[in-house]
């Protein structure tokens, strides 16, 4: 059984709304998935449901062997499930310091230990750590936020368009960063519009159409198919 | 003239402390449960009140009686809001608005049965006021505008440095992302209402000491109140302390043109210029 599994999960905003129609998604120990498809597929509400965010109408996600339908993201995150949103992913009045703080909220004694790696990891941070985080550019932030997922070490890392919005070369920056915490162990379930580079550096990828699973498969076969390069990859 | 204009300039700086610890308990609530509570106004009341009973009935001096206000205070906003508002907050901002107002109608007439109409002043020996040329100060003023200081510095204090105190700024910027960080959303509604309504009640108990209280001690202030924090930015702590000087002050220099009895449209005059001119207030919707 995988870290993570979720089995037909239809979920929505509304009560009669449904953008996740059956959705199978498995994310196994140390694995980095790549969701992938086109705009309206429910690449993102599928982060949501998983993190907790949105109720599930019907489906079920497990994590570790749990069913954690019926928990809170507060009681997801406490087992390790950390999503990095696409917008809002800071908390923007806050310095770069206190934002980390409130990442690692949930293990206050490894804090300031916590803190001292990442911004040894991230010295942009560091110098940094006094601003307010609304004043950071795109891809600074995008690290922040990941940093601040990274302070309580999650073992499912759910990242929403990350590269979304930054320059070529923030975005390789940033694609870098995320292999190198993939390859540190940590599972990634990682949506992203950018098809290329994310297969690129998955394991395995997955297609969603219109809120159901339409393909999946190891990254690179995927970058390989012609009909999914068609779609997705632009040739 | 230039005497008579500094004069207000202080009674406004003055009436401006004053007026700055329930705008920010009111804007504390904003920022972190995103509706205007305007049931401020009878927790400003019930703080005087609370403040009266510490100090009249149980001989308190007025530094712990202000404690009394803070703490009753707080604890009422936190029982209303568990028990009347909690259950309506999926409901849009409005609705909620206007609950808070039947609710200060409610608490207000809760301390018209218990402590009757009558105007009641606290137990504080009459002091003459100080002379500066020909300037006045009353020291019991001057002792409530350090009083106000003391308890907006001891909340910045509280929100800057404290792990509580940044997991409700955390709140009051992102809810979303601090449920997703694991912070919980009630405890965290919990502590905005006793903190907020619990300000209220100092506030109550400083306008009360400053001159007599009655059950509408907070209703008749709760325009200017809300003013402040409008001009100054909903949802912003520092932006309702400048607000709260500028309507204090802009109320006293209205005396000079208009009677006293239309001192409060200059709170409405107030909104209407902010609204007009800068949405955000002077601050800023979330500024810290």
């Amino acid at each position: 059984m995988g870290l993570m599994c979720a089995d037909a999960v239809v979920c929505g905003y509304g009560v009669a709304d449904e953008i996740l129609k059956g959705v199978a998604l498995t994310v196994e120990r140390r694995e980095l998935v790549a969701v992938i498809g086109p705009n309206g597929a429910g690449k993102s509400t599928l982060l949501k449901a998983i993190a907790g965010l949105l109720r599930l109408k019907s489906g079920h996600i497990s994590f570790d062997g749990e069913c954690i339908d019926a928990l809170s993201p507060r009681d997801r995150a406490r087992r390790g499930i950390a999503l990095v949103p696409q917008e809002g992913n800071i908390f923007p009045t806050m310095t770069v310091r206190e934002n980390l703080e409130i990442g690692g909220f949930l293990e206050p004694r490894e804090t300031p230990r916590r803190i001292e790696s990442l911004f040894t990891r991230f010295p942009l941070l560091a110098e940094k750590r006094r601003t307010a985080a609304r004043t950071l550019s795109g891809g600074q932030r995008q690290v922040l936020a990941m940093a601040m997922a990274l302070m309580v070490q999650p073992r499912l890392l759910l990242l929403d368009e990350p590269s979304a919005g930054l320059a070529p070369q923030a975005a390789e920056t940033l694609f870098d960063t995320i292999a190198a915490i993939h390859a540190e162990g940590t599972a990634i379930a990682m949506v992203e519009q950018n098809a290329t580079a994310a297969l690129a550096i998955a394991d395995r990828g997955v297609v969603l159409v219109d809120g159901r699973t339409a393909r999946t498969g190891p990254a690179r076969e995927l970058a390989d198919d012609p009909e999914v390069r068609r779609l997705f990859l632009g040739g | 003239m230039i005497t008579d204009l500094t004069q207000l300039l202080i009674n406004g700086f003055l009436a401006g402390a004053m007026l700055a610890v329930p705008a920010i308990g009111f804007t504390t609530i904003y920022a972190v449960l995103r509706f205007p509570n305007f049931a401020v106004a009878s927790h400003m009341t019930i703080g005087a009140y609370a403040g009266f009973v510490a100090n009249v009935w149980f001989h308190l001096p007025a530094a712990p009686s202000l404690l009394a206000a803070f703490l009753v205070a707080g604890l009422f906003g936190v029982v209303c809001d568990e028990v009347v508002l909690r259950r309506l907050r999926p409901a849009s901002p409005l609705t909620l608005a206007i609950a808070s107002v039947a609710l200060t109608i409610v608490l207000e007439n809760l301390v018209r049965f218990s402590f009757g109409n009558d105007l009641r002043g606290y137990d504080l020996p009459v002091l003459r006021d100080w002379r500066f040329a020909a300037l006045r100060v009353g020291p019991q003023e001057l002792e409530n505008a350090v009083a106000a200081g003391i308890a907006m510095a001891a909340l910045f204090l509280f929100l800057a440095f404290t792990r509580t105190g940044k997991m409700m700024r955390a709140v009051a910027d992102n809810p979303t992302l601090a449920a997703l960080k694991g912070i919980n959303a009630d405890t965290v509604a919990r502590l905005a209402s006793f903190v907020g309504m619990g300000l209220a009640g100092f506030g109550g108990m400083l306008l009360g000491l400053d001159t007599s209280i009655d059950p509408l001690t907070g209703f008749r202030v709760v325009l200017s109140v809300f003013a402040a924090a409008v001009v100054g930015g909903l949802g912003s702590i520092p932006g309702a302390v400048a607000g709260a000087f500028v309507v204090g002050i802009g109320e006293e220099f209205s005396l000079v043109v208009l009677d006293p009895s239309y001192r409060s449209a200059v709170g409405f005059v107030a909104i209407l210029a902010v609204l007009s001119l800068r949405p955000r207030g002077l601050f800023g919707e979330r500024a810290y």
